[in-house]
């Protein structure tokens, strides 16, 4: 069967097809450049080299990242002031200031500098960068928008939040005192903590509470110690007698 | 005799005049003259360069020593392609290289051997032939004759040229700018286009080749398409195009393909 179909498709004996359909009128090499086929133009032009995408002359666009660059006189003298505040305070206290007037930051620092508190200005950069070098780095989220900063050498919490309580626009954003950040809550928490001396005071009661009780029933009279005893005896043997009434 | 003295004289006296008003445009009192120290470039050192005994180029003949000489078929594909023999320096520093495909005939070779031997110093420079004299017998038929008739008789020799081959290295105690001239003048004068290259500049533009390869943008290149017959588009091929990548077509290279 393939035979007879082979018979038809091939009408002479060795005769096959062209391999290539193509019709050209010279030889493959040429003196003049041979017209190509569409085609071949089409495979030319899609396979076609194409450069990388050339960079942007320098100074065509401004730079993107900030350069560390160096520090002016200026920010490295506030950086110095910065230092030696953060060394000598115990307490630095981070406030915003939403638009006071003048009259109200003048009463306000009147009445903080009675009780030994400064109130600070410094630009939120300068601190920051300054902050990012030191330990005290956890403290940059709070310096952001307008921040004033209360210092003072001993930790006044009570006053401090008293007069920040009167006025308007000034918000507690948080503190740190004697190296330990605080949160506003913080802060409050701290205020309401008793003193040091009333907390040892505290402690040294509650270790010596037995033997001060003894030695007060020692001191008073024998008869009445006697009968605290009785007493004590009776409530053993009650409490004896109904716990075998149970096991029972 | 006085008179001719107080001439003399005179006319000296008027030479210097004239130089001092030459020398008051020169401006000297107001200009600067400042003492500079130049910096020279430390000339190579071709102290290692051995010459041969023989530099200039050899005379080729015109055609090969045949007893009987036998007609060949026209086989045009020693013309297409990229060269695999003699592409590479071997002892000179400086060679022509052809650009292109062609037949050089004796003419050409006689004109590229009678300008190298004049222009160039045999003290310090030497020349090779990288190419082979005449050995390809090219036949034609007399003029006006009809079709028919049997294949003509041989009238010359020629040697194919494939692109990348080496026709000329030269070398020697000599830089490329002695050398330039004279090589790109008979460079031009040949039947393809062909460039002068140094070591170091045939390196460069090699690597500008396989870089440009590198870093071609196109996800399409023509050897995936034409390994994959994609579309069918080995019926408008030709086998050729499979080696050479659509970088040659004919006896032509073309430099923007990739």
């Amino acid at each position: 069967m393939a035979a007879t179909l082979c018979r038809i498709l091939l009408p002479k004996q060795g005769w096959l097809p062209f391999t290539q359909c193509v019709r050209h009128g010279s030889k493959s090499v040429t003196r003049h450049k041979r017209p190509l086929h569409f085609l071949k133009q089409k495979l030319m032009s899609v396979t076609r080299y194409i450069p990388p995408p050339r960079p942007a002359p320098i100074g065509a666009y401004p730079r993107q990242t900030i350069r560390d660059q160096e520090d002016d006189p200026f920010t490295m003298l506030v950086k110095k002031n910065l230092k030696s505040v953060f060394q000598e305070s115990k307490m630095i206290a981070v406030v915003q200031n939403s638009g006071s007037t003048a009259d109200e930051m003048m009463l306000l620092k009147y009445k903080l500098h009675k009780h030994g508190i400064t109130v600070k200005f410094f630009p939120n950069q300068v601190m920051r960068s300054f902050l990012k070098d030191s330990t005290y780095s956890n403290m940059a989220p709070l310096f952001i928008g307008h921040t004033v900063l209360f210092i003072s050498k001993e930790p006044k919490v009570k006053e401090m939040l008293s007069s920040l309580r009167t006025s308007r626009h000034m918000l507690l954003l948080g503190a740190c005192i004697e190296n330990t950040l605080l949160s506003a809550q913080g802060v409050v928490s701290y205020s309401k903590l008793p003193s040091v001396a009333v907390v040892q005071g505290e402690l040294v009661s509650g270790l010596t509470l037995l033997t001060s009780q003894t030695a007060a029933m020692l001191q008073r009279h024998p008869a009445q110690l006697s009968a605290l005893l009785q007493q004590h005896v009776k409530q053993q043997s009650s409490e004896g007698a109904p716990k075998a009434q149970e096991a029972t | 005799m006085f008179s001719i003295i107080k001439a003399a004289v005179g006319g000296l006296t008027a030479l210097c005049r004239v130089n001092g008003h030459q020398q008051g445009l020169l401006h000297g009192h107001l200009k600067v003259l400042a003492a500079g120290l130049k910096t020279h470039d430390i000339p190579p050192d071709h102290s290692d360069v051995v010459l041969p005994d023989r530099r200039k180029l050899k005379f080729v003949n015109k055609m090969p020593n045949f007893k009987k000489a036998k007609k060949e078929m026209k086989n045009l594909k020693d013309i297409q392609g990229p060269a695999t023999a003699a592409n590479a320096f071997t002892k000179g520093e400086f060679a022509i290289v052809a650009m292109g495909g062609g037949y050089l005939h004796w003419g050409h070779i006689e004109m590229i051997r009678l300008t190298i031997n004049r222009k160039m110093d045999p003290k310090t420079t030497f020349a090779r032939w990288r190419v082979n004299g005449p050995y390809k017998p090219v036949t034609r038929k007399g003029l006006g004759m009809r079709m028919g008739g049997g294949k003509g008789a041989i009238d010359q020799y020629v040697t194919p040229v494939r692109y990348g081959r080496f026709i000329v290295e030269v070398g020697g105690k000599v830089e490329l700018g002695e050398i330039q001239r004279i090589m790109t003048e008979v460079a031009q004068k040949l039947p393809f286009k062909a460039e002068v290259f140094s070591r170091a500049s045939l390196a460069a533009f090699q690597k500008k080749h396989a870089d440009m390869e590198q870093n071609n943008q196109n996800p399409w290149t023509f050897k995936e398409i034409t390994l994959g017959n994609m579309l069918g588009i080995r019926k408008v091929l030709s086998p050729k195009d499979l080696c050479h990548n659509g970088r040659f077509a004919g006896k032509f290279h073309l430099p923007w393909r990739v």
